[in-house]
């Protein structure tokens, strides 16, 4: 069985985000890196089926864009994945969901994966596209938004989050994609012999160029910060002048009291 | 008349013989219990214990006969210690009797034991004996009657309480049937040197000599079969903390306080990082079990164990005992439980009072390693969290790290890749650059400095978290990839000297990076400004405001870099008027925060931040001065949640410093 994790690697969304030049995405000054956090559920979940199926599977991590981006893989790695492919671009980030599910189809289409998992969107573009753009493309069935998994003798059985606080829950046959959300699972700490032994895992290093066939479908326009709204008021000091200025505000500003 | 007396009196000469087999035996007995014990402790990892030897022997000789550590512990300690002295004059004694009987006297035909040195020898062993009885006396009621809390006792406690009795008044009723059908008649004058055998004497006027002489003879044997008895006895009960603590006392550590072996994360051999069983510990963690004496002082200590967690320091090291002794491939975390290996704050009170010197945090540590590196564990998911945080933006709270040197906006610092001469590397740490309230002691502490001329600098956004929490939660790989970087810049800007105010950044940057390569002067802010007082660098204004505060010392300051004096006498120099809390300086009490304990909720029992709250509240004082983000950050806490608010208020020491600058 050949399973292949698609990640993305993400800036930290406590970092100080600036429009970059071209005002079509962020600047990447300052940033801090992390993995997709919806990527890490779809790792784990990949490396407790090979934990299922007795170390039987063999797991494929897969991310597009600058060398920064294997950290994540070598985290993937550490994780339980078996081997890397690193798809280099250096404006990974500038593609569209079509592009970036295209380089992906053609790396997988020859290579007979039974199943591909990848995060149920990004963490920065937020598209939810491009798992199902790969499975389109691929001509295989998809499922997103998975909160709960399991597998038996190529039948997955997967528990869907809906709106509403609603689940569903779908049957797919192998092969099949799935897009993974919070709840899934809870992704493993790396262990230090594993983080070692990820050192000496192969990562497979691939131009764009070779795969990307493809122009963009959707551009993105532009890129703002939100306008700044009215800060909060922290009121501070003796109770009751506090209770007082409290009463002039939402008489000031609101219609709550009258 | 001469002073001496007669050996083997009513004994006869012809029981060197027997005696000796007999003693013989008993100490074969001896050697035989801790022969056997050795295949235990060969189970751990080889240790090098025997370098610098003659410092060894010393500090064993210091601390055996000064008994420096036992009497540290006035209820308990200091009649064990004066027992121990009496015992030890008696034991010497009788070895000089032995010599003189079966070596001066045949061999060199001299007899020692004569005239006024036989005079003070009767008097000092008479005395001794007297000691030893009237210290097992109060030993025997505060462990049978008194019965401190927390000192357990058993059968066999009772049974060597016994015997000890058995021996010093079997040889004081020996001493008395002698006297009575010798020196009390014949030499009355040599009777006044053996006050106490004296008064046995008077017992014995009204038999007659036979039956003086059988009695003495009943005893002598007595006697001598329970001391040969105390002797086997050593390796196989309590007892044997006579020989293990001795040598424990040989086999401490001559590293800094708070050294924790550095892994060598480059050894790709090594399969197994920190300790699942015991064969990951050393031979000297598990001598440590049998060096116990279950005084109970470090769980007396504990803040872990006086807040109703599932951790007792005793515990533990007897456990890990009790695994080496009879299911050595067993996991150690289940045998001591998880949670309780959690719980540790490594605020080392256990290991600082420990007479036996027994090594409880690093074991802790070793199993923590275990739990972090083989197995991916936290404490809980806010650690699990934090740790991420501490990957991705070099702090436990997972702010921008970018926003890391903010605090000093408008400040006179320096950031070091803008480059200019500093005086020194201030290493502001996580606390005091992103914590809003901790903040103050930063922006203190640049107050402070441009008051004494002194030229800051700082790292900046470039600054990681120094790694010192996550080390002590076990996870090593992630301490060494944080402490790397800071090495690499820090080396890079050319700096000459580093301060800091956290105390967790200070024994990670000042001990623990040495290891990693860091050789530059590293100082805690409360010496650095001790000195800079001292030196008249620094003026504080004379006419400032007289203030009480009762002083929190944090166990990293304290304890672990025996820096004591120099904040109180900061304070003091501030107009401070100290009230002393009970558990102060050396015996200080955790504010819950070290062990990379900061990252973690407290979820069982009670808080240890109230606790110490609470202790502050019983000085009156209203106001509780720490030199740490980590204290100041719990103490809040804990005057919150303990309804103290209003009553006491916490403060760091560079806030008061700052406010009376001249």
């Amino acid at each position: 069985m050949k399973l292949l994790i698609c990640i993305k690697q993400v800036p930290d969304m406590e970092s100080r985000f600036k429009v970059g030049a071209g005002g079509s995405w962020y600047d990447e000054t300052d940033l801090a890196w992390r993995m997709n956090e919806y990527d890490e559920y779809a790792v784990e979940q990949a490396v407790q089926l090979k934990e299922q199926l007795a170390d039987a599977p063999e797991l494929t991590v897969l991310s597009i864009g600058p060398d920064r981006v294997l950290e994540p893989v070598k985290k993937a790695l550490a994780m339980g994945c078996d081997r890397g492919v690193h798809v280099q671009d250096a404006a990974a980030a500038h593609k569209d969901p079509w592009q970036i599910a295209s380089i992906i189809a053609a790396y997988a289409r020859d290579k007979g994966f039974d199943l591909i998992l990848t995060g149920m969107q990004s963490q920065d573009r937020g598209s939810a596209q491009v798992g199902v753009l790969v499975a389109e493309q691929l001509g295989i069935p998809c499922s997103t938004t998975m909160v709960g998994f399991a597998y038996d003798n190529g039948t997955i059985t997967a528990k869907r989050e809906l709106e509403g606080g609603l689940k569903g829950v779908v049957k797919l046959t192998t092969p099949a994609l799935l897009t993974c959300q919070l709840g899934l699972n809870v992704p493993r700490y790396p262990t230090l012999p594993n983080i070692m032994k990820a050192k000496k895992k192969e990562v497979a290093a691939i131009a764009v160029a070779d795969l990307l066939k493809e122009l963009e479908l959707t551009g993105t326009a532009s890129v703002y910060q939100p306008p700044k709204r009215g800060g909060g008021i922290v009121l501070e000091g003796d109770f009751a002048a506090m209770a007082d200025r409290l009463l002039g505000i939402l008489k000031e500003k609101t219609a709550v009291v009258r | 008349m001469d002073y001496t007396r007669e050996i083997y009196w009513n004994i006869g000469h012809g029981v060197v013989l027997p005696m000796y087999l007999l003693s013989f035996a008993a100490m074969a007995m001896l050697a035989w219990g801790f022969w056997k014990r050795l295949p235990i402790y060969r189970q751990g990892k080889a240790l090098d214990r025997f370098d610098r030897f003659d410092e060894r022997v010393k500090r064993t000789v210091a601390e055996i006969f000064g008994q420096v550590k036992v009497a540290r512990v006035r209820g308990g300690g200091l009649p064990h210690s004066m027992f121990f002295w009496g015992f030890l004059t008696l034991f010497a004694g009788t070895l000089l009797v032995m010599i003189q009987a079966d070596f001066f006297t045949p061999v060199l035909r001299v007899n020692l034991l004569a005239g006024r040195f036989y005079l003070a020898f009767s008097l000092v062993l008479d005395l001794a004996g007297l000691l030893a009885l009237v210290m097992l006396a109060a030993l025997f009621s505060r462990r049978f009657i008194t019965k401190p809390a927390g000192l357990e006792s058993t059968d066999q406690d009772y049974i060597v309480h016994q015997l000890l009795f058995a021996i010093l008044v079997s040889g004081f009723l020996i001493e008395g049937a002698r006297m009575a059908a010798s020196e009390l008649t014949q030499n009355p004058g040599l009777a006044r040197f053996s006050p106490v055998g004296y008064l046995v004497a008077r017992l014995f006027t009204s038999f007659d000599p036979d039956s003086i002489r059988t009695t003495h003879k009943v005893l002598w044997w007595l006697h001598f079969a329970l001391v040969l008895g105390f002797f086997a006895a050593i390796p196989y009960c309590k007892l044997r903390h006579i020989v293990t603590t001795t040598l424990n006392a040989f086999f401490a550590p001559l590293e800094p306080k708070g050294t924790l072996a550095t892994i060598n994360l480059e050894d790709e051999s090594v399969e197994q990082f920190g300790a699942a069983t015991i064969a990951d510990l050393t031979w000297k963690d598990l001598f440590d079990a049998d060096a116990c004496t279950s005084c109970s002082r470090c769980q007396d200590r504990c803040p872990a164990a006086a807040t109703d967690k599932p951790l007792s320091p005793m515990k533990l090291i007897q456990q890990i005992g009790a695994v080496a002794e009879s299911a050595p491939g067993a996991s150690l975390t289940e045998a001591i439980g998880e949670e309780a290996v959690w719980a540790c704050t490594t605020c080392r009170a256990c290991q600082e009072i420990c007479p036996a010197n027994n090594e409880h945090v690093n074991k802790i540590l070793e199993l923590r390693r275990n739990l972090t590196l083989m197995e991916g564990a936290f404490p809980g998911d806010e650690v699990r969290s934090a740790v991420s945080n501490i990957e991705v933006n070099a702090n436990p709270f997972g702010l921008a790290f970018a926003g890391r040197g903010d605090w000093a906006e408008g400040l006179p610092v320096t950031v070091m890749a803008d480059g200019a001469e500093v005086d020194i590397l201030y290493f502001v740490g996580c606390y005091a650059s992103f914590d809003k309230r901790n903040r103050e002691i930063a922006r203190s502490f640049i107050k402070i400095c441009a008051a004494a001329g002194v030229r800051v600098g700082i790292l900046g956004k470039e600054e990681k978290c120094c790694g010192e929490p996550v080390r002590k939660l076990g996870n090593e790989y992630l301490y060494q990839q944080l402490a790397g970087e800071n090495i690499e810049l820090i080396e890079g800007y050319g700096v000459k000297r580093i301060v800091t105010t956290c105390p967790h950044c200070f024994n990670a940057l000042g001990r623990d990076y040495r290891d990693l390569g860091l050789d530059l002067p590293v100082e805690h802010y409360s010496s650095y400004l001790h000195r800079l007082i001292e030196t008249g660098e620094l003026q504080l204004s004379a006419q400032a405001e007289p203030f009480h505060f009762t002083y929190h010392d944090s166990c990293y300051i304290g304890r672990y870099m025996d820096i004591i004096e120099e904040p109180r006498a900061v304070l003091a120099r501030a107009g401070g008027r100290v009230r002393e809390m009970e558990q102060s300086r050396y015996d200080s009490f955790c504010c819950s925060a070290g062990g990379g304990r900061i990252l973690a909720e407290e979820k069982t029992g009670t808080k240890i931040s109230e606790a110490r709250v609470k202790m502050a509240l019983e000085t009156g004082s209203p106001l509780i001065v720490s030199n740490c983000p980590f204290c100041l950050t719990m103490f809040e806490d804990g005057i919150k949640t303990g309804g103290a608010e209003g009553e006491l208020s916490v403060r760091d020491l560079a806030e008061i410093v700052a406010e009376r600058l001249a």
